[in-house]
C-alpha cells in the first residue's frame, strides 16, 4: 500500500513500507517543464551536485562515504515524463538489517542526500568552475554517445523530427551546443531557482515506517525559502507535419523506424486497450510483428513497436537489409491493418492480456519497480493502482482493439542506410 | 531435498539431483508474486569440439546459439512463445561462451510453465526449411552487433588476449561457418548436451521446493542418458599476443576496452577466491574511489562511463576496463604506473576494510533481483562452488592476496588495447 503525505505545500511524499527487500529505494524529484530555455541546465544540475560538497570535498570523499555506507548507489536522476522533466537523486541501499550490529544505513543516506542538495561546494559565491566545466564536457560526449546505438539513434531522430513543436521532440539531456555554452553562474542561479520554486516529489521504499521519512524531510525542507509555482498541466501531441527523413553512414544494417498517431493517451479511458493493442502488434515476441517481419519472412532480428502513452505516439523500430525497406513497410502496414480489421484470435487477445496483467501483478515484487510505477503515475496525476490498470486489461474486448486501431494513424518514418565502406 | 539456511543472508536453498542426473536448485521467496525459472545446459559458444559413444565432433562456431534459436520451435504449428504467453508468462533464452540458459517468468500457472519449459528445451523439432530461414534471421542478428561498438570492440579484445582458445570467435558464430549449421549438426548438439544430466534447473520464487522435482522427474523421466564429453582446456600462452588492435566506425568518441590476460581460475572454492580478490583489485586500481580514478576523471581522460571488472571465460580470466576516451594509451600506462604503486606502497587497513564493506553491501544488495539470484545459482554450481557461502570466504581474505593479484595481472605483457575511433 502506497501513503502518501503532503508534507508541505509543493512537496509530496510517497512510501511504500516493505520489508521483503534486501535494500531500500528513495527518489527525490524536482518537478520541470521541458523547455528548451533550461532543459539542459536540469541535466547538467545532478552531476555537478555529486561532484563536492562542503564536508565532502572531491568524487573520492563521496564514493569513500557512500562505500563506508555498506555500498550506497547513488546517482543523478533526469527524466523525460511527456511535458516535464524531472531532476534530482536515485539511491538504492542496504536494509539497516544486514548491517553490523548497532550500525544503520538508512540515516547516512537521508543526511548525504542533504548535505547534496543543500551543501554544494562554492566558490566565491558560486559552482566551482572548474568542475562545471568537466561535467559540461561529460555531458556532451554523453549526448553525442547516442550516435553509438544506431537504432536508438534512428527513433531519437525521428521523433525530433516529427515532434518539432512539441517539447516531447526536444532531447532528454538537452541540446549540446546549449549544453556547451552553460557559465557557472547560470547553472548556480537556476539551481536556486529549481530550489525554491519547483513542485518535488519524493518516493521511499523499504522496511523503515513513513512517518519516519516524513520527520526527516519535514525537517530538512521546512528550512528551505519555498514559493513552489504549479506546472502547466500535460498536453496532447501537437508536432509537425508529416514527413520522410534518413540519413546514410557506415553501418552494416539499415534502421526502418515509423511512427504513428493516436488521439488515445494514458489520459483516456481506452488506454488498457491501447496497450493490449501494442502487445498484440508489436510488443514481445507472440507479436504480430515478430512472428511475421521476423519470424514468417525472416526480414530482422529485432522488430518492436512501443506505445508513448503520453503524447499518443506509437513507434516501430526494426533492423533490416538495405534493399528490403520497401518489403518491411508494407509487412508492418499489413499487419496494422489486420489489427484494425479484427483479425486477432482469441490466443492473441489472451496473451496480450496476460502478459499485461502478469508485469503489472510483479510490480510489487521490486523496489525499482515499484517507485518507478508509482513515481511515474504520480507525475501523470494517475492514481491508477497496479491491481485496478490489470482489471481494466482485464475487460479489454476484441472491439476495444480493433477501435483502438482504427484510431492509429501513420505520421512519419526514417530510414538509416549505408554508404560504401 | 538438501535444505540449506544461510543467515547471514536471511535465505534459504534446497538442492537435489534426480535419478536423471538434473541438478534441482529452489529458492523459495514467500510473499512474492513473481517466480523466475532457469534451465541451463552446461553448452556454450566455446564448446565446438566433444565425442559422444566414442565418436569426435568438431561443429561450426555458432552453434550453441543456433541450436538455441531453433528449440523455440515446436511441432504441429504450436507456438511456444503464445503459449508461454497464454499463461501470462515470458519465455526466453541466451547464450554465452560457457552455457545456453533458457528462462521464463510467470507470476501464475507455475506448474504449467515449468512442465512447458522442460518440455520444449528437451524435444528437438527442426526441419530442413526451418533451418534455412533461421539463417536469415541469426545473419541480422550479426549484422546488428557489427554496427554495435561495444559487441566490435569486445570481439576486437578477445582476439589480441587469446591465441588459441575458442573465445576468439564470436558467441553468434560469423557469416561464414553458420553456413556449414545443418539439421544433423544441430541433432547432434542436441543429443550430446541437452540431457537432464547436463543441465541444471534454478527456481526463485513462492513455490514448493519438492513440486519443482516432482515435475522434472514427471517431464523428463527417471533414465540417465548418456552425455558428450567436451573438450575443457586449450594451449594458451601466460601473455597477449596483440598489444593493441583498434578499428573506426560511426561513433562520436574513441571508446576502449582493456584487458588484461590472468591465470585460469579453476573451480570450486579457490575460483571463488580469486573472483573476489581480483573485484577488490579492481576497485583498489581503478574504481570510482581509488586515487587514479579520481585523478584521470578530474583531467578529463576518463569519464563515468569508465569501469570494469574481472571476467571468467571458459576457462580462462581476465580484468577487463571499459570507456570513453580521447587518450586510450594513457589510460593504459596510468593503470600500469598505479598498479605497480600500490604494490609498492601497500594498502591501508582502512581502506582495504571500507573496500570490503562495499562488496559485501552490494552483493548482498544484488539479491534482490530474482534473475541475477538464479544465475548464481546456475553459474556457481557448474563451477562447483555454493555461491550463498560468500561472506564466511569473503573475511578470510587478506590484503596482501589483492597486491599479488595485481603483481602477476596488471603487467603490461598481460594486456591488449582494443580502440574504436571514430571515422574521418
Amino acid at each position: 500500500m502506497i501513503q502518501i503525505i503532503d508534507l508541505l505545500p509543493g512537496v509530496v511524499l510517497r512510501c511504500c513500507r516493505d520489508s521483503r527487500f534486501k535494500q531500500g529505494c528513495l527518489s527525490f524529484q524536482f518537478m520541470r517543464r521541458m523547455d528548451p530555455a533550461e532543459n539542459h541546465l536540469n541535466a547538467l544540475l545532478p552531476s555537478v551536485l555529486f561532484r563536492a560538497t562542503e564536508n565532502y570535498p572531491d568524487i573520492r570523499s563521496i564514493g569513500w562515504h557512500l562505500d563506508d555506507l555498506y555500498n550506497v548507489s547513488m546517482g543523478p536522476l533526469v527524466r523525460q515524463m511527456g511535458d516535464y522533466q524531472t531532476v534530482g537523486v536515485h539511491a538504492r541501499f542496504l536494509d539497516d538489517r544486514f548491517c553490523l550490529p548497532g550500525e544503520k544505513v538508512l540515516p547516512g543516506v537521508l543526511d548525504f542526500l542533504e548535505e547534496l542538495l543543500t551543501r554544494p561546494l562554492l566558490e566565491e559565491g558560486c559552482f566551482v568552475p572548474a568542475l562545471v566545466d568537466s561535467e559540461k564536457k561529460n555531458l556532451v560526449s554523453f549526448i553525442e554517445s547516442e550516435l553509438n546505438s544506431k537504432g536508438a539513434y534512428s527513433m531519437g531522430r525521428l521523433l525530433n523530427q516529427m515532434c518539432r513543436g512539441d517539447s516531447y521532440g526536444l532531447s532528454r539531456l538537452g541540446d549540446k551546443k546549449d549544453v556547451a555554452a552553460i557559465e557557472p553562474k547560470q547553472l548556480y542561479d537556476h539551481y536556486q531557482r529549481v530550489l525554491r520554486e519547483s513542485p518535488i516529489e519524493i518516493f521511499y521504499v523499504g522496511s523503515a515506517s513513513p512517518e519516519t521519512i516524513a520527520e526527516y524531510f519535514r525537517t530538512m525542507l521546512g528550512a528551505w525559502h519555498r514559493d513552489p509555482r504549479s506546472l502547466p498541466a500535460q498536453t496532447g501531441f501537437h508536432g509537425a507535419e508529416p514527413g520522410e527523413y534518413g540519413e546514410e553512414m557506415e553501418v552494416s544494417q539499415g534502421k526502418l523506424c515509423l511512427a504513428f498517431t493516436t488521439p488515445v493517451t494514458c489520459y483516456s479511458p481506452e488506454f488498457a486497450a491501447m496497450q493490449v493493442f501494442n502487445c498484440i502488434f508489436g510488443a514481445g515476441m507472440t507479436s504480430k510483428l515478430f512472428l511475421n517481419v521476423r519470424e514468417k519472412l525472416s526480414l530482422c532480428y529485432s522488430v518492436f513497436s512501443e506505445y508513448h502513452s503520453s503524447k499518443g505516439i506509437l513507434t516501430v523500430g526494426a533492423g533490416i537489409d538495405f534493399d528490403k525497406e520497401q518489403q518491411t513497410r508494407q509487412e508492418i502496414f499489413h499487419q496494422l491493418e489486420l489489427c484494425r480489421q479484427g483479425q486477432i484470435t482469441e490466443e492473441e487477445l489472451l496473451a496480450a492480456k496476460e502478459t499485461l496483467t502478469s508485469s503489472l501483478r510483479a510490480v510489487h515484487d521490486n523496489p525499482g519497480a515499484i517507485e518507478n510505477y508509482y513515481s511515474s503515475a504520480a507525475i501523470f496525476g494517475s492514481d491508477r493502482t497496479p491491481e485496478q490498470y490489470m482489471e481494466q486489461v482485464q475487460a479489454v474486448t476484441l472491439e476495444d482493439v480493433a477501435r483502438v486501431a482504427q484510431s492509429v494513424t501513420y505520421h512519419s518514418g526514417f530510414f538509416l542506410k549505408g554508404v560504401e565502406k | 531435498m538438501i535444505r540449506t539456511e544461510y543467515p547471514r543472508l536471511d535465505e534459504v536453498v534446497y538442492r537435489e539431483t534426480l535419478s536423471n542426473g538434473l541438478t534441482v536448485q529452489v529458492l523459495p521467496r514467500q510473499g512474492f508474486s513473481r517466480k523466475a525459472v532457469y534451465l541451463t545446459v552446461d553448452f556454450g559458444s566455446v564448446d565446438t569440439r566433444f565425442t559422444l559413444e566414442g565418436k569426435e565432433y568438431d561443429m561450426p562456431p555458432g552453434v550453441a546459439h543456433y541450436l538455441e534459436h531453433k528449440i523455440f520451435e515446436m511441432p504441429d504449428d504450436r507456438d511456444v512463445s503464445a503459449e508461454f504467453a497464454a499463461l501470462g508468462a515470458f519465455v526466453n533464452a541466451y547464450t554465452s561462451t560457457d552455457l545456453t540458459s533458457y528462462y521464463f517468468s510467470c507470476t501464475e500457472n507455475f506448474p504449467r510453465c515449468l512442465e512447458l519449459l522442460l518440455e520444449f528445451v528437451t524435444n528437438l523439432h527442426i526441419s530442413e526449411d526451418s533451418v534455412e530461414k533461421e539463417r536469415g534471421i541469426i545473419d541480422q542478428e550479426i549484422g546488428m552487433t557489427e554496427d554495435s561498438p561495444g559487441s566490435r570492440i569486445y570481439e576486437n579484445l578477445l582476439t589480441g588476449i587469446y591465441v588459441n582458445h575458442p573465445v576468439r570467435i564470436p558467441i553468434l558464430g560469423t557469416r561464414e561457418s553458420i553456413r556449414d549449421i545443418t539439421v544433423q549438426v544441430l541433432t547432434d548438439c542436441h543429443r550430446a548436451f541437452y540431457t537432464p544430466g547436463n543441465m541444471v534447473l534454478s527456481v526463485v520464487g513462492d513455490v514448493e521446493p519438492e513440486e519443482v522435482s516432482r515435475i522434472a522427474l514427471a517431464v523428463l523421466g527417471p533414465e540417465r542418458r548418456p552425455q558428450g564429453c567436451k573438450q575443457k582446456t586449450w594451449q594458451e600462452p601466460p601473455t597477449a599476443p596483440e598489444r593493441e588492435i583498434s578499428a573506426r566506425m560511426e561513433i562520436a568518441m574513441p571508446m576502449f576496452c582493456l584487458g588484461f590476460k590472468s591465470a585460469p581460475c579453476g573451480k570450486g572454492e579457490s575460483m571463488m577466491r580469486k573472483e573476489l580478490i581480483a573485484d577488490l583489485a579492481s576497485r583498489l586500481l581503478c574504481g570510482d574511489t581509488s586515487q587514479m580514478y579520481q585523478r584521470l576523471y578530474e583531467e578529463g581522460i576518463i569519464d563515468s562511463s569508465f569501469g570494469g571488472g574481472f571476467e571468467i571465460l571458459g576457462n580462462g580470466a581476465m580484468m577487463v576496463l571499459s570507456g570513453d576516451s580521447d587518450d586510450p594509451r594513457r589510460v593504459r600506462e596510468e593503470i600500469l604506473a598505479e598498479a605497480e604503486r600500490l604494490c609498492r606502497e601497500g594498502i591501508s587497513q582502512e581502506e582495504f576494510l571500507r573496500m570490503k564493506r562495499s562488496v559485501l553491501g552490494e552483493l548482498i544488495r544484488s539479491m534482490d533481483s530474482f534473475d541475477s539470484l538464479c544465475s548464481r545459482l546456475y553459474v556457481y554450481h557448474l563451477c562447483d562452488y555454493d555461491f550463498f557461502q560468500f561472506p564466511g570466504l569473503f573475511e578470510t581474505i587478506r590484503p596482501q592476496e589483492v597486491l599479488d593479484f595485481l603483481q602477476e595481472v596488471i603487467r603490461e605483457e598481460n594486456s591488449c588495447l582494443s580502440v574504436i575511433y571514430p571515422n574521418d
